[in-house]
């Protein structure tokens, strides 16, 4: 069991000490409890960590806005900054890490394990309870999870509640880590391929079918890509307007911008932006889910990262973020790489 | 004017409308949208809010506003792209959205009218549902000068009265769409009317959101454009852009030509959703942006909403329908944080 | 399908070798079909996803990539990388519902004038039966 006292504990001593320049963790939201992501600067703050089933977001996010934060004041507080990891965000880390995005120093990861049961997928809560407002969601024993609603106490088993990357997590607790809460308990899914797999046994025009609906929804509002530690490119090659402009750019520099898709959210260039956010992601996507979770059309964005990662495992024997001392993926390659569709 | 339409009747009514494009609430994926229909036997039991609220109609996401191509005499030739000509009924709005498009009319009706949502906007007949139980947890319509049966922006207002609906007809357009169903529309009695007002009495009480004192904000804000409550909340902003794209009210744009084929020279000028969120959006051609930091962006659009708004045209721009709320990936709440702005927490 | 459709294929040909080959098929008036239009690259190895995806988007019917084979590489290893790229994208356009022979890649060295209109040949006709690529097409 993670004892939240114990990380409130070392946040505060961190803090105390002047150690960190902030901690970044959950604290509880305003509405139904549904936990936050905050920074806390001050030690009797640190009281208000929380730690359960609504703790959803990836805060390997905030280290990366956090270093360009700092990069542009023009005194940078030098200090590390604390953050709460679960295994996946703790993954993420290990790909900045291994791309030389941060420097081991620049962060205190207060790692925090899943165990044997995970985070919950807010719709699946809220189809469960018809629409009432759920008050309180906590980790329960032989990983179910309590729901509070109206004062009643009810239990859900976690198949039914959890959000389906826990469901297919081979990585529940953090592997890179300065401080480690909870026990260390392996889940090994059944089959953590299964709806790529699925995906894959429908014919090409049944394939393509179900793509169009998908994309055809998409309002290019970049949450995916604002949520992703891994897209943190100042300048994105899919977003006509993300142009990192200084006053030594010339105007020349400007006019000649390749754009490379039209703003307009016509159903091409919402496909060619998401497969370039798909390949730009092989080997370094992790599965934290946020990019799904956030979409407000609910687009299976997780459908066409999970297909890259399997093909990195099975063509490569690759998994993103377990080393960050190992090469990434695309930047090395082995004599043996597959090349039987190479005519 | 006021009728009653039996549940019954109203696909009878609706297959009347055949001159019309109809929209209505459709389920897909778990969340609603306004999808074409071309019957509409009921509006479902379980029909909550619509994802991307009314305001799709008449600004829609991508907008083509006019044609260029090469024209050998020297120049350009410039063909203007109106909408299409064509009227649309929008069924099954709420007040919150209908509000919406009638404060975006505030701005977009000028004295120089923007004639792609003008005519977009005339062309618009919008059929409301009145809010029996409220469509949401986050719903604070009430305290922001909005109502579960609000009938601002709306032409007919149906209320759900068990069995029947209770039809108020507000404008013109809304006789004009129900004589030509004049048949399905009986009068009301006075148990009706009793029903209809019992209903919203009980609305009003259900609500467990709101903004204190909400039109007393304007004369707050406007001294705490450097307070660190902005700083605290925003940290957590993801720079999305979905509390905005979302927004009933919120309408900013960008405005690109899109290039078909540049020998011959072709293309098309259009207009698509921007929003103040994304960082770039103040950036100046001189590599200087004025919001370069999520503080000063979030500040941005709730005062906009809340006090530049108030101050030009005398109403809050916000409609209280709580889609930023639910929404926000990080749970940033508009409602909160005005509730809490003056106590200068941080 | 239309049978008359005449496909468009881009190629990306590393400078090299591939597209040195290509220029070997011309000087030894080697016929293949008209439908490509080359693009040099200096290496195959700098050829990024988004130009492939660029040039459906554009319209193009089939995109061929093709560099020096393994260890022949100007730059040593540049067709290394352009090997693992490359099969991740091979992988992701099926999987989106874009015909699977509509993206290839190939090694084709300075001396293989013959192997190139093969290929050529090959790729047209295989695009032939498959129509128009309409599905990553941007039409205004």
């Amino acid at each position: 069991m993670v004892k939240i006292s114990d990380v409130r504990q070392e946040a505060k001593r961190l803090l105390e000490k002047g150690k960190v320049r902030g901690v970044v963790g959950y604290v509880p939201g305003t509405r139904g409890g549904w936990a936050i992501p905050y920074l806390i600067q001050e030690a009797e703050r640190a009281e208000q960590l929380v730690w359960d089933p609504t703790c959803v977001h990836n805060l390997a996010l905030f280290v990366v806005e956090e270093k360009k934060e700092q990069a542009k004041q023009k005194e940078p507080d030098k200090r590390p900054l604390a953050v709460m990891v679960k295994g996946c965000d703790s993954r993420a880390i290990n790909v900045l890490l291994q791309e030389k995005f941060i420097n081991r120093e620049e962060v205190v990861l207060l790692g925090v394990s899943c165990e044997n049961s995970g985070v919950v997928d807010r719709r699946k809560i809220t189809h469960l309870l018809h629409g009432q407002q759920a008050g309180e969601i906590r980790f329960g024993d032989n990983g179910n999870i309590v729901v509070v609603v109206n004062g009643e106490r009810r239990i859900f088993d976690p198949q039914e509640v959890l959000a389906d990357r826990c469901l297919e997590c081979q990585y529940n607790f953090p592997v890179v880590f300065d401080y480690f809460y909870g026990e260390k308990i392996k889940k090994t899914p059944p089959a953590p391929y299964a709806q790529v797999e699925k995906l894959e046994s429908f014919s090409l025009e049944k394939r393509r079918q179900f793509w169009e609906e998908e994309m055809a929804r998409c309002l290019r509002c970049y949450a995916c890509r604002s949520v992703c530690p891994m897209c943190y490119c100042a300048e994105c090659v899919v977003d006509p307007i993300s142009f990192a402009v200084e006053p030594t750019t010339t105007a020349e520099e400007k006019a000649k911008k390749i754009k490379w898709i039209e703003k307009s959210p016509l159903l091409s260039e919402n496909f060619v932006y998401h497969l370039v956010r798909a390949i730009h992601l092989a080997g370094r996507c992790v599965d934290c889910g946020e990019c799904e979770r956030v979409c407000p059309e609910g687009i299976s964005i997780r459908l066409l990262n999970k297909k890259l990662e399997r093909e990195a495992l099975r063509l490569f024997n690759y998994v993103a973020g377990t080393d960050s001392q190992a090469p990434s993926l695309l930047s090395t390659f082995q004599e043996t790489d597959p090349e039987d569709f190479i005519w | 004017m006021e009728k009653i339409l039996k549940k019954s009747d109203l696909g009878k009514w609706v297959g009347k409308l055949s001159a019309f494009d109809c929209y209505a609430p459709t389920k897909e994926n778990d969340h609603w949208e306004f999808n074409q229909v071309t019957y509409l036997d009921s509006l479902p039991e379980d029909y909550t809010q619509v994802n991307v609220p009314l305001k799709k109609v008449v600004l829609p996401n991508r907008e083509v506003l006019f044609n260029f191509e090469d024209n050998r005499n020297g120049g350009p030739h410039i063909q203007e792209v109106l909408p299409e000509e064509k009227e649309v009924v929008v069924f099954g709005v709420r007040g919150c959205d209908a509000r919406g498009v009638a404060l975006l009319s505030k701005i977009f009706s000028k004295s120089s009218p923007d004639i792609y949502f003008e005519r977009r906007k005339n062309q618009l007949y919008v059929v409301g549902l009145s809010c029996y139980p409220l469509p949401g947890d986050n719903c604070f319509c009430l305290s922001v000068g909005g109502g579960p049966f609000s009938t601002q922006g709306m032409d007919i207002l149906l209320s759900d009265i068990g069995g029947k609906y209770f039809v108020e007809v507000l404008t013109p357009k809304g006789e004009k769409l129900v004589e030509l169903g004049w048949e399905f529309f009986a009068e009301p009695n006075d148990q009706d009317r009793q029903d209809r007002l019992r209903r919203e009495k009980k609305a009003q009480e259900m609500f467990n959101l709101e903004i204190h004192e909400a039109e007393k904000k304007a004369g707050v804000l406007h001294h705490l454009f450097e307070d660190k409550i902005w700083k605290t909340e925003s940290f957590r902003c993801l720079k999305c852009g979905i509390c905005t794209y979302l927004c009933p009210t919120c309408h900013c744009f960008d405005i690109a030509d899109e290039l078909a084929s540049p020998v011959p020279f072709q293309g098309k000028r259009v207009r698509v959703w921007d929003t103040c969120q994304f960082p770039d959006f103040t950036m100046h051609s001189s590599g200087h942006n004025p919001r370069p930091d999520k503080s000063s962006r979030l500040r941005q659009r709730i005062m906009h909403k809340f006090l530049y708004f108030v101050e030009t045209y005398g109403e809050i721009m916000c409609t209280g329908c709580g889609r930023c709320v639910s929404k926000c990936p990080v749970g940033i709440d508009i409602v909160n944080i005005l509730n809490r702005v003056e106590s200068h927490e941080g | 399908m239309n049978k008359d459709h005449e496909p468009r294929i881009v190629a990306f040909l590393c400078k090299w070798c591939s597209s040195a080959g290509s220029d070997m098929a011309g000087v030894s008036r080697l016929e293949y079909p008209p439908n490509v239009i080359p693009i040099t690259v200096m290496c195959s190895g700098s050829v990024s996803p988004i130009y492939i995806l660029s040039a459906f988007n554009l319209g193009a019917d089939g995109v061929l990539v093709s560099g020096c084979h393994p260890g022949d590489c100007h730059y040593i290893k540049g067709n290394m990388y352009a090997r693992r790229r490359m099969a991740f994208l091979k992988e992701l356009l099926p999987y989106l519902g874009l015909e699977p022979e509509r993206f290839q890649m190939s090694w084709v060295s300075a001396a293989e004038g013959v192997k190139f209109t093969q290929i050529i040949k090959d790729f047209v006709a295989q695009l032939k039966p498959l129509g128009p690529q309409t599905y990553l097409r941007r039409s205004l």
